[in-house]
């Protein structure tokens, strides 16, 4: 976000009261970011573009009761996103694309400055290099829960692996992204 | 910790705070689970910090260029027509905004300056809704901007500018009823756009006139 530019907050309030102009702002702002996540998911742009606008749609409809004590703004449109292309591939029984690909797409990505991001505390690029550094089956395992919202269960299913198994990656891969994160944003704190 | 763990039970219940913070457990295991983190705040902390990096894996995807034509079917459906590109930079000649509402929650009069050259008669304030009070910010006739005010426990106060001369620093000044201003924040504006949230504002009244702004030496 460049100096002058509105923050998230900013522009959702605006939103809520009904400017066009801060739905205009918003849309334009995160339209890469929702498009790219619903098309990581489902590998269908068609696919992928229903559940952007729906995304946007919702968030437009719904700004008034976004409550930024809950979370942030990212988090908040980008969990509309992701629960809309689990809706889509279940309702067209499509097949996702492989959470490899997904990881695989995020951690190559580098939409901006790595450097300025990490500064700024965006969270994105902390968690890449955290997944890169993760042990292969753990990344799939994590990516399958938080992405696709895969139980243990069916983790363990369609891994061919034992419950417990299961439950372990995602627990080991998950602490260590939140080790990650933690970590950076102390070496923030003290610059 | 592992006193404290045992002593609340905390151990059986680790595993499953990660998949609650990923949204993937269910049935009986998830209500368990629940409930236990009711009533202990540790795990509570933890399953916060846990929910943020499952989080953060979604935020992580990579971002795509959509379809073209897509802000256009978009904004289309949301039923947005103003979809123009900001306006450049205009040499600064702001005047006045201004907030009325005498049966607000918390009613402001608010006051905008940048370089201010001359006063112009404030907008009309809107009704309260919802105990927000919103008005339009009025530049030589022309609504430029908005802004919004609540009052009640948790007050704040918001305020965009989308279409006007503004361009650099902004004070955000409050004029209560009583007739003192209280300079409330800045916010930078940038080509006439610019937005800001205030944290909770200290200041109340029960009523407010419309008042116009004065210079600030901004």
């Amino acid at each position: 976000m460049a100096e002058g530019e509105l923050s998230d907050d900013g522009l959702l309030a605006g939103m809520a009261l009904g400017e066009q102009a801060a739905a205009v702002a918003f849309v334009r702002r995160y339209q890469r970011r929702v498009f790219g996540l619903a098309y990581s998911m489902t590998g269908d742009a068609g696919v992928a573009e229903d559940v952007a606008q729906e995304t946007m749609i919702r968030v437009w409809k719904h700004a008034p009761v976004f409550d930024p004590r809950r979370g942030s703004v990212a988090s908040w449109v980008l969990t509309i996103t992701r629960n809309l292309a689990i809706d889509a591939l279940r309702l067209r029984r499509a097949v996702p694309t492989d959470p490899d690909d997904f990881a695989a797409a995020a951690m190559r990505s580098n939409e901006h400055n790595p450097e300025d991001a990490v500064q700024r505390g965006d969270v994105r690029h902390i968690v890449r290099d955290a997944l890169e550094v993760l042990p292969p089956e753990q990344r799939r395992a994590v990516v399958l829960a938080a992405v696709y919202g895969r139980t243990a269960l069916e983790i363990s299913e369609s891994e061919g692996i034992p419950l417990g198994t299961a439950k372990t990656r995602i627990r080991t891969a998950l602490i260590r992204l939140r080790a990650a994160i933690e970590h950076q944003e102390e070496v923030n704190d003290d610059r | 910790m592992t006193d404290d763990m045992s002593e609340h039970g905390c151990a059986e219940h680790q595993e499953a705070l990660s998949e609650l913070a990923l949204g993937v457990l269910t049935g009986r295991d998830r209500a368990r689970a629940l409930d236990h983190v009711d009533s202990c705040p540790r795990c509570a902390e933890e399953l916060e910090q846990l929910s943020r990096a499952a989080d953060a894996v979604v935020q992580a995807a990579a971002e795509a260029e959509p379809p073209i034509g897509f802000e256009v079917r978009l904004f289309e459906r949301m039923g947005v027509t103003d979809v123009r590109r900001r306006h450049r930079y205009r040499p600064p000649r702001w005047a006045v905004g201004a907030l009325s509402a005498a049966a607000a929650v918390a009613a402001l009069a608010v006051g905008l300056s940048l370089g201010l050259s001359s006063s112009t008669p404030p907008s009309q304030s809107a009704a309260p809704a919802h105990g927000v009070v919103t008005a339009s910010l009025v530049e030589h006739g022309t609504v430029v901007g908005r802004v919004a005010a609540h009052g009640g426990a948790h007050p704040w106060m918001w305020m965009m500018l989308f279409d006007s001369s503004a361009h650099g620093t902004v004070d955000c000044i409050v004029v209560t009823s009583d007739g003192v201003s209280h300079q409330v924040g800045t916010f930078v504006a940038k080509e006439g756009y610019g937005a800001w949230v205030a944290p909770p504002v200290s200041t109340r009244t029960t009523s407010a006139a419309p008042r116009s702004s004065r210079p600030a030496g901004r």
